[in-house]
């Protein structure tokens, strides 16, 4: 379904992501997990292109992602949902709104929007805070309205880019409790951010272990977190160990 | 190398998805709204200021002169001015306005009868009266000023501008002349004909300087005839102007009176000069003063010493003038050592002794000892006149007892020979009788011995009338002296003590300084000729030379002046200011509109490409840095709204030229672009959720960016498109 190949994003002098080439099947849950700053989440944005690669390409469905109009690059990215670290909320916008706002402005009825964007805030728990604002939510809600987001357009792909990393240790759970439901009940391909070990070793089909901007590793989670090739795969190992 | 269109599809990008609707119609509603704002606060202040005048001054050709009166004699004025519009103007209409700094102002319209040449011209005998005038000015509507019009084209000026069509009369107001229009309308075009009038003249004024004694008639003549050799084809007269020569001849005497006066009104400096000492005029000399401050070379004077200007040096003797300080009050000449000073204040050595002689302490001191002569003198002519009145009187009982004594000389006589005839037997009484007289007589005898005549007779010999008329002679030359007024002498005399300047010597010290600067010519001019220049002009600069050399005056200089200027009138004036103003002010209002729409407006957009382009391949093209698309844009749209708000609420800045707003427009722009994101950060992270989401830039702008923007027009615009 996914198919990188070659991908190179350089910010002056620091390379962020050196000849990154991977697939990945529809339905496939990859997790991608590796130390602050190996270009993890350059990657993940590189894919629906809100960090545009240097050179390389990206294949989705079959379609150069690299090679997109702005119009179908948009099209392209209301089938492909994204979760933020830091929620990226409307801060002007009430929880329902958040989630419905972009179905109404793709041309989707209000009231159809509204309905479907109740239904995504039931899959995260938060259909009885409709009507509050993010500032009045917690850190673990504001996460979940941001899943509820990317979720309400049914999408083929999502994208979680260290979806827990701004949460405090208790609010991290609420959260992937919520990822690994919908993991379990969805058939959406996902491809997730995480330093959640735990996590990545329950819901992961495939491990990527980024280092430097390059795959260091990849495989089962059994594999690689069993028998690691890689330094930085030694070092999960002792951490889960530990 | 990247490409170098990557930047300009950035922008394109953004505004091509619909925001360019929305962009356009955002300028075109900023300039409309720069504009009316500009213009509108500018013609407010405007009219304000135009209603504050009107009620100052009156409507326009409300009321045709304005008199100024001292602020205590308003009262007075003000009837005498009723009587006088009674009087003479019946219908006149008459108001009191401002009063400032001590003087009230006085509005008075002339019925419309009266407004004729006759009674403008002659203004002042009307109101010449009024209590507390402290002059007038004409503010007669319809009208031109022409300032400074040359008195020797005058009435042909004022023939030719009595022709123009439009005018009703030109009349003179002092050195100018109003030209009176029959309607407002008119004014332009008298007034670019009156220019071209005066532009057919032209003044070429030699000047001689100071001390020249020039026959004006006769140089003047000459200069012409030198003028048309060298300039034919033009008419030329002399046409020097009396006035101001005699006016300042005048002045130059009352300086020079004034400074002689000073000069020996001042205290009298002479100084011996020290034989090793070279003395120049205008040197300093310091010397002690008052103050019992000894001088030290190379010390800085006080201001207690005395300061000593070196007028005059005559071999070892100088004369100087105290231009700081001052001496002690007497008659005493004073002597002290003087002390040469450098212009920093420091003493330096020795130059000599210097006397100084207080002068005016001198007169005030002699004026004293006159006043009380003048009072002894009037006691003592009564005292003497008594004594002449007593010696009269003892002259008068002198004489008297002379003929008693001759009467009784002659009855003893007879009384003698009496006794003698009566018998040849004397008796013991004709003895007695004898005796008592014989010692009578030598008594008397004696007395007049005493009296250093020796005898009755010698007594006799006194010359009584002579004394008498010597008495009446010195009683009469008494009379003369009573006769005259000694108070009236004492009163005058008071009065002069009394007028003397109280003028220290440092005062008049500076004031002689400052006479002889007007003397020396470096403030009044010389000697001038005027000629006039008819059709046509020459120039000045070229006769110069030959008129210095025919004229053998290589001092003389030559200048233009035109023999008039045209000068709006007074109220014309004030509205052409305040129409400066108002053009200023809109101005001054366009910039700041125009950067304070950029701040809240257009920043957010700057802030939003510049964030946009941050996610897309950075720019290493060196010339894509310099010229920056988003830059040039800011730049230009600055230029844009400034340029157009600028021109369209009419505004104009003194020296800045259109080219010059539309740069400063582009600065203005070009540093809003630069520091956008610190005039107006955007939510960075709710944009890139909105991209994520897959909306189009137009979408972000008017769902995100813009309501979380600054509020302005912009942010009003976008409420009609605004869903959520």
């Amino acid at each position: 379904m996914l198919y990188l190949k070659d991908l190179h994003k350089q910010y002056g002098k620091v390379v962020a992501l050196e000849s990154i080439s991977l697939e990945v099947e529809r339905g496939e849950t990859v997790v991608i997990m590796g130390p602050s700053g190996c270009g993890k989440s350059t990657l993940i944005r590189c894919i629906n292109r809100l960090t545009e690669p240097d050179r390389g390409e990206i294949i989705l469905n079959g379609q150069s992602v690299l090679a997109l109009s702005d119009s179908a690059l948009q099209n392209l990215r209301r089938n492909v949902g994204f979760v933020f670290q830091q929620f990226h909320l409307i801060g002007r916008l009430n929880v329902l709104e958040n989630v419905m706002f972009h179905l109404v402005l793709g041309g989707m009825e209000r009231t159809t929007a509204a309905d479907r964007a109740l239904a995504a805030l039931k899959k995260v728990g938060l259909d009885n805070a409709v009507s509050r604002y993010p500032h009045e939510l917690s850190g673990g809600q504001q996460q979940r309205v941001g899943i509820a987001r990317a979720l309400v357009t049914n999408p083929e792909l999502m994208l979680w880019d260290e979806p827990t990393a701004s949460l405090d240790p208790i609010l991290v759970g609420e959260v992937l409790d919520v990822m690994e439901e919908l993991v379990r009940t969805t058939n959406t391909t996902m491809l997730i951010v995480t330093h959640e070990v735990s996590f990545a070793l329950r819901v992961a089909d495939r491990i990527v272990l980024m280092d430097h901007g390059r795959i260091v590793e990849e495989g089962a989670p059994d594999v690689v977190f069993a028998d690691p090739e890689s330094e930085i795969g030694r070092k999960y190992k002792r951490l889960l160990m530990s | 190398m990247e490409a170098p269109g990557e930047e300009e599809k950035v922008m394109l990008s953004f505004f091509r998805d619909g925001f360019y609707k929305d962009f356009i119609v955002l300028i075109v509603l900023t300039i409309i709204l720069g504009a009316v704002f500009s213009s509108g606060i500018a013609w407010a202040l405007d009219s304000y200021f135009g209603d504050a005048l009107d009620d100052m001054i009156g409507e326009y050709g409300e009321y045709d002169v304005i008199l100024h009166i001292r602020e205590e004699s308003k009262d007075a004025a003000m009837r005498e001015l009723e009587r006088i519009a009674e009087q003479h103007f019946k219908g006149a209409r008459l108001s009191q306005t401002l009063t400032i700094a001590g003087q009230a102002n006085f509005f008075f319209g002339l019925p419309e009868e009266c407004r004729t040449r006759d009674i403008l011209e002659n203004i002042a005998s009307y109101f010449g009266g009024v209590p507390g005038l402290n002059g007038y000015t004409l503010i007669i509507e319809p009208s031109i000023l022409i300032r400074g019009v040359h008195s020797g084209v005058r009435s042909e000026l004022q023939e030719q501008i009595e022709a123009i069509p439009g005018v009703e009369f030109a009349f003179r107001d002092g050195s100018n002349m109003i030209v009176l229009l029959t309607d407002e309308e008119h004014s332009r075009e008298v007034s670019a004909r009156v220019e071209e009038i005066l532009a057919q003249y032209q003044i070429v004024e030699l000047r001689f300087p100071m001390g020249f004694e020039v026959d004006t008639q006769q140089v003047g003549d000459e200069a012409i005839n030198i003028i048309k050799k060298m300039a034919p084809g033009r008419r030329y007269s002399n046409v020097t102007s009396a006035e101001y020569g005699e006016e300042l001849d005048a002045f130059l005497k009352t300086l020079v009176e004034m400074r002689d006066f000073l000069m020996s009104y001042a205290s009298k400096v002479r100084i011996t000069v020290d034989p090793n000492v070279h003395l120049a005029v205008g040197e300093q000399i310091a010397v002690q003063g008052t103050s019992g401050q000894e001088l030290e070379p190379t010390a800085s004077i006080t201001d207690e010493h005395v300061l000593i200007e070196v007028t005059a040096v005559y071999g070892d003797m100088a004369e100087g003038m105290i231009t700081r300080g001052s001496i002690a009050q007497s008659i005493d000449k004073l002597v002290q050592k003087g002390y040469g000073v450098q212009s920093d204040g420091v003493i330096t050595d020795f130059v000599g002794e210097v006397e100084l002689e207080n002068e005016r302490y001198r007169l005030a001191y002699a004026i004293s000892e006159s006043l009380r002569l003048l009072e002894e003198l009037d006691e003592l002519s009564v005292q003497a006149n008594a004594a002449v009145d007593n010696a009269d009187a003892v002259l008068n009982t002198f004489q008297e007892a002379l003929m008693q004594l001759e009467v009784l000389q002659v009855q003893m006589r007879q009384l003698n020979d009496g006794i003698a005839k009566g018998g040849t037997g004397s008796t013991g009484e004709q003895l007695l009788v004898t005796l008592l007289l014989n010692g009578l007589f030598q008594s008397l005898a004696q007395a007049a011995v005493n009296a250093g005549e020796g005898s009755i007779d010698s007594l006799e010999n006194l010359d009584i009338e002579e004394m008498r008329t010597s008495l009446n002679g010195i009683s009469e030359q008494i009379a003369n002296v009573q006769d005259i007024d000694v108070q009236a002498i004492i009163q005058q005399i008071e009065f002069v003590r009394d007028t003397l300047p109280n003028l220290e010597d440092e005062e008049i010290g500076q004031s002689i300084r400052l006479i002889n600067t007007y003397l020396g010519g470096q403030v009044i001019p010389g000697e001038r000729i005027q000629i006039l220049v008819h059709d046509g002009s020459v120039d000045e600069k070229e006769i110069e030379k030959t008129l210095q050399v025919e004229l053998d005056n290589p001092y003389l200089h030559t200048y233009s002046t035109s023999v008039g200027m045209v000068n709006p009138d007074a109220r014309s004036e004030i509205f052409r200011i305040l129409k400066e103003v108002r053009a200023i002010v809109a101005g001054m209002l366009a910039i700041i509109y125009t950067g304070v729409i950029l701040v809240l407006d257009h920043a957010t957009i700057f802030s939003t490409l510049k964030y946009i382009r941050a996610a897309r391949k950075p720019v290493t093209n060196r010339w894509l840095r310099i010229f920056d698309p988003i830059k040039i844009l800011g730049g230009s749209l600055g230029a844009l709204i400034l340029f157009t708000v600028y021109q369209l609420s009419r505004a104009q800045i003194p020296m800045v030229t259109p080219p010059m707003i539309a740069l400063c427009g582009f600065v203005i722009g070009l540093l809003i672009a630069i520091f956008a994101e610190r005039f107006s950060p955007v939510h960075t992270k709710e944009i890139m959720a909105g991209q994520a989401l897959g909306l189009s830039n137009v979408q972000i702008m008017r769902e995100i960016v813009i309501p979380a923007g600054r509020p302005g027009i912009m942010n009003l615009l976008n409420r009609w498109k605004q869903q959520f």
